[in-house]
């Protein structure tokens, strides 16, 4: 399964991607919106890992991209952000976002386990 | 016309013959101008008692206009057939539309030099007939340029369909903090919640191996490194929490729920830590099914946790909690008892103050923001309910808040 992470922070981006491709996973990174969209559009991944505050392009504007385009809309997104106020979880509900992790409540393992889960239901057919 | 005798008098030569009958002429002609005089003074009294009134009458709608041209609110008036009688300049600023343009004009007709009227007209119209409905404080915003919140009332307390006032009152700025104080605190979250993620995700990664083996002495370590990394985070998050309280808008989503459900939740995410101190927990469930409560459950979720924390943090091991439901006309009691090291007598009094802790908790366990029953005060008391405790130091405490019953339940139960 192909995982596409998009964020900002280079220290937390290369310990998800690593945990991520010590379970298996084929994981590309980006490190704003802006260059994940191009990822996405390059090499369509099945799951996105989408940070929301990011220079340059903030994960909302990614996620509403993505739902405009026909080739991405259906691509399963879950925030993995540490801001996650009331008011942006139900917008990003509205979006289609799957899960919203807040970084401070989750460590890398519990990520991984939310990958697996939705990796299942994916391929269960 | 006093002189007027006089004046007969030198006009008639032969005043002695005439004295009998001009005598009576004078006497007629006196009280009769007596009776003139009055009538004029009273004619003039009441002159002047009509125009005192007239300026009295003038000055209090001067005083009336004043007011309301002043008020920061802006108000319409319209008469039975829905015709604005009167627009206060504010009003004519709110509408962008000027005077000539709303005065005698159906408010269901008029437009705006600027945006779509049609929100207001939404909020103001009531049955078929398109009468006024009686409406208070229903926000509506045109555009993205202007949030009015609409009342309107009949002019005459109890008279409906005849005249109403319609007021408009400026919302634009409270809706333009309150996004400003979003961003702000979502910036605040971020900015102090990422190095302690990185910390977080770091020392994880290592304990679980991922980044290769260690030893057990740098495993204890970095263990202990982790649990400190997990008090600021908490500790952050008490402060998140206390910021958004100050914002008043910490109640976010108001839902029915069964208070046992919110309960039940949040003592199984606290199973592990009970186990660990060897504490006799037990959740005394209510034996009838109890009516709902309105509530925000995160937040009701977040009072019941800060309060069972406490109880575990202050309860020594193989001690005693125990929470349980009651109710009463009109709420949901929640009760927390525990077998902990109890309040100071001398400190009770400033229990839910600003990062207040007690002195005995201080000894017993350094760590805590002081800011969990602030916190959960707040939270109880933005859902209209109460909060309170009984402690005695050394043997425990109690405490109690409530949550009234959902109304509409209430009604069906009488």
């Amino acid at each position: 399964m192909k995982v596409l992470l998009i964020e900002d922070d280079k220290l937390l981006r290369d310990l998800l991607a690593k945990k991520l491709i010590n379970n298996g996973y084929v994981v590309e990174t980006a490190a704003d919106g802006e260059d994940g969209m191009k990822a996405m559009r390059l090499n369509t991944p099945n799951l996105v890992l989408l940070d929301i505050i990011m220079p340059r392009k903030s994960g909302f504007e990614v996620m509403k991209e993505m739902r405009a385009d026909e080739m991405l809309k259906d691509i399963p997104i879950i925030i993995v952000s540490n801001s996650g106020q009331p008011v942006e979880l139900d917008k990003a509900k509205e979006m289609g976002v799957i899960d919203w992790i807040i970084k401070t409540e989750f460590n890398p393992q519990e990520v991984l386990q939310k990958v697996k889960k939705i990796e299942q239901e994916l391929f269960k057919n | 016309m006093d002189s007027t005798p006089e004046k007969i008098n030198t006009e008639n030569k032969t005043q002695e013959a005439c004295v009998p009958v001009c005598g009576e002429i004078i006497r007629a002609e006196k009280w009769k101008d007596e009776e003139f005089r009055k009538i004029r003074l009273a004619f003039f009294n009441i002159l002047e008692d009509t125009e005192e009134a007239r300026k009295g009458a003038v000055k209090e709608k001067n005083k009336t206009l004043a007011i309301i041209n002043n008020l920061t609110d802006g108000i319409l008036v319209l008469d039975e057939t829905n015709k604005i009688e009167m627009a206060s300049p504010l009003a004519e600023i709110f509408l962008r539309q000027g005077k000539e343009k709303l005065i005698g004009r159906n408010i269901f007709r008029i437009t705006s030099a600027d945006f779509d009227l049609t929100p207001l007209w939404n909020a103001l119209k009531g049955d078929k007939k398109a009468k006024i409905k009686r409406l208070l404080r229903k926000e509506i915003t045109f555009g993205n340029k202007l949030s009015l919140e609409i009342s309107s009332v009949p002019l005459e307390e109890g008279v409906e369909g005849k005249e109403t006032v319609v007021i408009l009152h400026d919302v634009s700025r409270d809706k333009l903090v309150e996004a400003m104080k979003t961003e702000f605190v979502s910036i605040a979250a971020h900015q102090l919640r990422t190095p302690l993620s990185a910390i977080k995700w770091t020392i994880r990664m290592i304990l679980d191996g991922d980044i290769g083996k260690i030893t057990d002495e740098q495993k204890e370590l970095l263990e202990k490194t982790y649990e400190s990394n997990e008090r600021m985070i908490s500790l952050i998050n008490d402060l998140l929490n206390v910021t958004r309280i100050e914002e008043g808008r910490f109640l976010y989503k108001l839902e029915p729920m069964q208070m046992e459900d919110v309960v039940e939740t949040i003592a199984k995410n606290s199973a592990d830590l009970l186990k660990m101190k060897k504490i006799n927990f037990k959740f005394e469930k209510p034996k009838e099914l109890f009516p709902k409560v309105s509530i925000d459950k995160e937040k009701v979720g977040l009072a019941i946790q800060n309060l069972l924390e406490n109880a575990i943090k202050y309860t020594p091991e193989n001690g005693t909690i125990n929470i349980s439901l009651d109710k009463d006309a009109d709420n949901i009691i929640f009760k927390i008892k525990d077998s902990g090291v109890g309040i100071p007598q001398d400190q009770q009094s400033r229990i839910f103050t600003k990062f207040f802790r007690g002195s005995n908790v201080i000894r017993l366990e350094t760590d805590g923001s002081g800011l969990g029953l602030y916190t959960t005060k707040n939270i109880v008391e933005a859902h209209r309910g109460k909060i309170w405790f009984e402690s005695e130091e050394g043997s425990g405490t109690a405490f109690y808040f409530t949550v009234p019953i959902l109304k509409k339940r209430l009604t069906n139960s009488n």
